[in-house]
């Protein structure tokens, strides 16, 4: 790994670009599939389960230059993939954050409403935090296949943790490659504890239970 | 930056439909690539999976399986192996990297769908005199089918997607025209590529959730709505 450690300073860099790329979208993703979860009635459930299953579906690099041509961004750059990666999170997250919400004991809710709670009260107070365990389960997901989906943006020109794939095998540097590879499991990894770290910092009343 | 008709135009251009690099060979490079690759993980996925959820032992394996695989770039897991094989190998290397990246949702698709079968139902085959491979045959697998072909659309998805980036090691696809538009700053066969991506990949994972849902109704409520 003398390749890794001759050329820290660009892995960190890039390292640190990759982060900032999948952890905005996941974010920013988590935030509309709760709410959309929340307050989509089951009316509108399977149309919404219908788009965002179509969308989950089509590779990230056609979704990255399809985008400019429906908002008109340019084609090179991170602004299409940041916003393509917030749409495979909320189509990852979707349907695991409505099972989050529509698993929660009916007696709290009630009991919650019955105490005088409003609604916006109730979801901050009782559903969100009982939810948490199955939102953060989501999360970890949505997490993992971000941060790998993320270093296909290299091609578009965001210069994150893909960039030393595309370097490594034109320069034809075994180690470059490997070095991207085991960065962005690592990175993986990482996140996927500080999720589950999160989640049981948010809930210390189940501190027994295993996520 | 340029007009929608313009990809559009470069779709309905004939110059683009012929030769190496035409839209047809692309296709076809592109579909022999992801069915080989799957074709070749069911052969393998398909037994182990079941057998895990059959004799449920080895579940931590898919479980394991499940999590690191979503952790390893698809991307760099075909780059890495192009480049271990060498460049006169890579249709092998793509094609071992792309069976890989089929393997671990095949695998789970197939577990899920025979554990959870509810216990009494190959209890009372068994009772009835089926033998092990009847009851496997005629029982479990047919149980399991939706969530099997759960497992195929994930596979499909993930693979099909991998497979756009193929060009990027030197072999065709439909990806193509998205990298070679890119380096020469040809959006218009950059959009027109991508949307065929879109339609083929968009196309199998319909056909694959028609199938799943066909099979899941025609269990009606045996499967207990437990394997979606």
């Amino acid at each position: 790994m003398n390749w890794a450690l001759n050329n820290l300073e660009l892995v960190l860099q890039l390292t640190l670009t990759h982060l900032i790329v999948s952890l905005i979208p996941l974010a920013i993703g988590f935030v509309i599939a709760v709410l959309l979860a929340r307050v989509t009635s089951n009316r509108f459930a399977p149309a919404i389960t219908g788009s965002l299953g179509t969308l989950y579906a089509i590779p990230s690099l056609a979704l990255f230059v399809t985008l400019p041509v429906i908002l008109g961004t340019n084609f090179v750059g991170p602004t299409n993939v940041l916003i393509a990666l917030t749409i495979y999170v909320v189509s990852a997250m979707f349907f695991s954050a409505r099972d989050a919400f529509a698993s929660l004991p009916k007696p709290t809710i009630e009991f919650a409403q019955a105490q005088g709670l409003s609604a916006i009260q109730r979801f901050f107070y009782v559903e969100l935090p009982l939810a948490t365990p199955g939102l953060i389960a989501g999360a970890r997901v949505a997490a993992a296949s971000t941060i790998s989906m993320a270093s296909i943006g290299a091609v578009v020109g965001v210069r994150n943790l893909g960039y030393l794939f595309l370097d490594g095998f034109q320069r034809k540097i075994a180690d470059e490659v490997l070095t991207g590879l085991i960065a962005i499991f690592v990175i993986a990894i990482a996140i996927d504890l500080a999720l589950w770290l999160l989640g049981r910092a948010l809930t210390p009343w189940h501190r027994r239970v295993n996520v | 930056m340029f007009d929608i008709p313009d990809f559009i135009g470069w779709l309905l251009n004939p110059e683009n439909w012929q030769g190496r690099y035409g839209v047809p060979n692309l296709i076809q490079e592109h579909f022999i690539l992801t069915l080989s690759a799957i074709a070749l993980a069911t052969l393998i996925a398909m037994p182990i999976g079941i057998a895990i959820g059959h004799f449920n032992r080895g579940t931590a394996l898919v479980v394991l399986l499940g999590s690191a695989s979503r952790a390893i770039p698809t991307m760099g897991l075909l780059f890495a192996l192009v480049m271990a094989f060498g460049v006169q190998l890579r249709e092998l290397a793509v094609v071992i990297a792309l069976v890989a990246i089929a393997f671990p949702p095949l695998l789970a698709g197939a577990y899920a769908g025979i554990s959870a079968i509810e216990k009494h139902i190959p209890d009372s085959a068994t009772a009835q005199g089926l033998t092990s491979w009847q009851l496997l045959r005629i029982v479990e697998i047919p149980l399991a089918m939706p969530a099997i072909i759960g497992g195929f659309r994930i596979a499909w998805i993930q693979v099909t997607s991998t497979v756009v980036l193929a060009p990027l090691v030197g072999l065709g696809g439909l990806g193509f025209g998205i990298i070679q538009g890119l380096a020469l700053r040809n959006f218009d066969q950059v959009v027109a590529s991508a949307l065929l991506i879109v339609l083929v990949t968009v196309l199998g994972d319909q056909l694959l959730g028609f199938a799943q849902k066909n099979q899941a109704f025609r269990l009606g409520h045996l499967s207990g709505g437990k394997s979606k």
